[in-house]
């Protein structure tokens, strides 16, 4: 073989070899899935998403397979912290899940995954009619709606700015429930003086339920200021926004909030330590009422790694005391918290639409959803169904969470819709160096900073 | 005798010739070559070129922004304590490090009774995915954690500390708990090393008087030059990626005080869907591990070169 005749056969090799790899890498890239999408009827469904739990998550599939019993759906739970980092390649790549829940704001919000989100807009029309919308929770169609599409079917909105109390610690010391600082302060005084914590929060890493603190905070100091300030209409340098970071250092030098929030979690760390009974408040939002049931109680105790046989508490649904002694009602604000979406790629899109659908479109799948006591349904004229619900103690529970529901419906405020990733990060950071010491007045300007950039 | 001279025209030619006619070796290795360096350069050469993107990872849309990533880098004040950060973790935990792993290495050099035991005991850490560590070092520094718990126990309540809370206290955790991973493996190098001073060298070294301390500090410390060279390439390449320890067990805080260029390359490119900037920190992070393995390396040998 001559030199030419190699270089000629070398040439080629690495064409070949080029092709290989440019193909390799090409398919990297996202495509549309080719085919029809296949049966809208059976076919195996993968769900994953940050919410419910898997015992939640389990019911709701399994009311769902008595309607379509040929489409059989695996559930991931992914964390939430990783779940934008998980979802984010899952997408780009051919082999993502079939479903996919998004959030209405925030890294893994309906908006940023949009691209990779089919239209359900036909699908729900043809399930509910063409005055869908009238149906539906009108905040859930806002949040999902993306340049006229629909891409995601709003499954269940959520509430926060209320607190939890394990009620058997407060009867066992005669603590009254907290209306007001004052009353906060002594009651936490008695839980240390036996021993115990008091308000427990976590703020460390990034997951904003300090946010919800900061904002309920803000409501007593000064409503309506957060609701300015996320349409951008205040600034958090606002004296308000320094005064009720003011407020939630003096939670902290009072001894009422825990010390070491900032070097512990809230998932699992003070969750656990509530749902165990070594923690009598926590600051959690309506989610948190599905600790209420029995199953769900007995399956997060059961995570928490505690014996079986550890007496389940009573959890409680409290206002959030009059921090800022003005007088103003404590508010619960809310938003919806998440929607299905359907991978436009998936080569079984038509039976994972019918998941998606069923879940938040449909009365037997909202309702299930309604009597996890997970979320609220999106469906209007769904409401939970307590002769269904094994509470733990449904003398005092039951009526409490009716109220909680009749609070919720009449909230007004959204919850974090509006707050991008780097805002809230900001709000964290912020509440972080509060907590730690820093001046409220040298902080806020960072979160100023954070707000502008428009992300 | 005779004696061989060569020109040099002529010795270099006829090999070239040579090699022209041989079968190359190149088409055989290149689909390898090919894969290899798709992998690696093109994700580098990518990488750069993402960095010069405003684009959320998703999106279609990729906005040109030219340096503006790097600029924004030089104000970032996250940024800088990283690298902080990174410098204070690669000092601490070399030095402690090299301290632990060449005691260890000539404690087990030495007479002593259970030897593969300690090496084994030493060794464990290494192994064990700091995943399934992680949840035990936040527990050991929770606010009612294993270690205030003991420190009640035995009447130091006053010693009683939220650790991981404190940003200066978590950092030196999260450099500890590298210290305690690596340790192992630092040992074991110089163990290796130890075991090639010739044996003789030690020996006459005692009889003209040498304590242990002084036989460490003349010739077991010159003899592994080589390898604390490696070893500080290593860790410091290693503190530059730093990313599950501090990912695991601070996430990063409190108030971005763990927070490293690993950590922080998560954050934004995935929190904050930042693709470019991301890729600006990663484009850094490359510069500086290749800049300090150079360093380190040309400082090691003038060292050596200083010495002979």
């Amino acid at each position: 073989m001559s030199f030419s005749q190699q270089l000629r056969r070398g040439a080629l090799v690495a064409l070949a070899g080029s092709a290989l790899l440019a193909g390799t890498l090409t398919a990297c890239g996202g495509q549309e899935a080719s085919g029809d999408g296949g049966s809208a009827t059976s076919g195996t469904v993968n769900w994953w998403s940050w919410t419910p739990d898997n015992d939640l998550a389990g019911r709701e599939i399994a009311a769902f397979n008595q309607e379509y019993p040929d489409i059989k759906v695996v559930y991931k739970k992914v964390p939430i912290d990783n779940y934008a980092a998980v979802l984010r390649p899952a997408l780009a790549s051919s082999d993502g899940p079939d479903v996919f829940t998004v959030n209405a704001s925030g890294s893994f919000s309906g908006t940023t995954f949009a691209p990779y989100a089919l239209d359900l807009t036909a699908g729900t029309k043809k399930l509910l009619g063409d005055d869908w919308q009238s149906k539906v929770s009108p905040i859930g169609v806002k949040a999902f709606t993306v340049k006229g599409r629909l891409v995601a079917s709003a499954w269940a909105k959520v509430g926060a700015g209320n607190m939890w109390i394990n009620k058997e610690t407060f009867d066992q010391y005669g603590v009254k429930v907290p209306t007001n600082l004052a009353e906060w302060q002594q009651a936490c005084d008695t839980f240390r003086a036996n021993g115990l914590g008091c308000f427990r929060e976590g703020m460390g890493g990034t997951s904003g339920f300090v946010i919800d603190t900061l904002h309920s905070i803000m409501d007593s100091a000064q409503p309506g200021l957060w609701s300015n300030l996320l349409a951008g209409k205040a600034k958090w340098t606002d004296a308000g926004v320094v005064q009720s970071l003011q407020i939630l250092q003096d939670l902290t030098t009072s001894k009422i909030l825990d010390a070491g929030a900032t070097g512990i979690q809230q998932y699992p760390d003070v969750n656990n330590d509530f749902l165990t009974g070594k923690v009598p408040m926590v600051q959690m939002g309506t989610w948190y009422q599905q600790y209420a049931s029995v199953p769900s109680l007995t399956a997060a105790l059961e995570g928490a790694g505690v014996p079986a046989d550890t007496k389940k508490i009573t959890i409680m649904p409290i206002s959030f005391p009059d921090v800022a002694g003005k007088g103003n009602p404590s508010t619960l604000f809310t938003d919806p918290d998440a929607g299905q979406a359907v991978n436009a790629k998936s080569k079984v899109r038509n039976a994972a639409e019918t998941f998606a659908l069923w879940l938040g479109d449909t009365t037997n799948g909202q309702q299930v959803v309604a009597n996890n006591l997970d979320e609220f349904p999106t469906l209007k004229g769904v409401d939970v169904q307590f002769d269904k619900v094994t509470l733990v103690n449904p003398s005092v529970q039951e009526p409490a969470l009716k109220d909680l529901t009749q609070q919720l419906s009449s909230a007004t405020e959204a919850r974090s819709y509006g707050i991008g990733a780097q805002l809230s990060a900001a709000i964290v950071q912020a509440c972080q160096q509060v907590t730690s010491g820093k001046k409220p007045g040298d902080v806020v300007g960072a979160v100023q900073t954070a707000a502008a950039t428009g992300e | 005798m005779t004696t061989l001279t060569h020109r040099p025209g002529a010795t270099t030619a006829r090999p070239s010739r040579r090699r022209l006619q041989r079968p190359a070796g190149l088409p055989w290795i290149l689909p390898a070559l090919v894969v290899s360096v798709g992998l690696l350069y093109y994700c580098i050469f990518y990488t750069a070129y993402l960095s010069t993107l405003d684009w959320d990872g998703v999106s279609p849309l990729k906005d040109s922004v030219g340096a503006a990533n790097y600029v924004k880098m030089v104000g970032d004040p996250v940024f800088r304590g990283a690298l902080w950060h990174t410098l204070v973790f690669f000092v601490v935990s070399l030095v402690v490090q090299v301290v632990l792993g060449i005691v260890f290495a000539c404690l087990l050099h030495s007479k002593l009774y259970l030897k593969t035991f300690y090496k084994v005991l030493i060794f464990i850490p290494v192994v064990l995915a700091t995943a399934t560590v992680a949840p035990v070092f936040r527990q050991i520094y929770a606010p009612d954690g294993t270690l205030n718990g003991l420190l009640g126990a035995v009447g130091l309540g006053s010693l009683q500390h939220t650790w991981l809370s404190d940003p200066t206290i978590a950092l030196l955790i999260v450099i500890s708990v590298q210290v305690w991973q690596s340790t192992g493996v630092v040992f074991v190098l110089y163990f290796a090393a130890i075991g090639q001073i010739p044996p003789e060298m030690i020996e006459a070294a005692r009889l003209d008087g040498a304590g242990n301390l002084r036989i460490i500090a003349s010739i077991v410390w010159p003899s592994v030059r080589g390898t604390t060279i490696a070893i500080t390439i290593l860790t410091a390449i290693g503190s530059l990626k730093t990313f599950d320890i501090p990912f695991l067990v601070t996430s990063g805080g409190p108030s971005y005080g763990t927070e490293f260029l690993g950590t922080q390359i998560y954050r934004v490119s995935i929190s904050f869907a930042q693709v470019g900037y991301g890729a600006a920190l990663s484009m850094v992070l490359l510069v500086l591990a290749l800049a300090a393995a150079v360093v380190i390396n040309v400082g090691g040998r003038r060292g050596s070169a200083t010495d002979v």
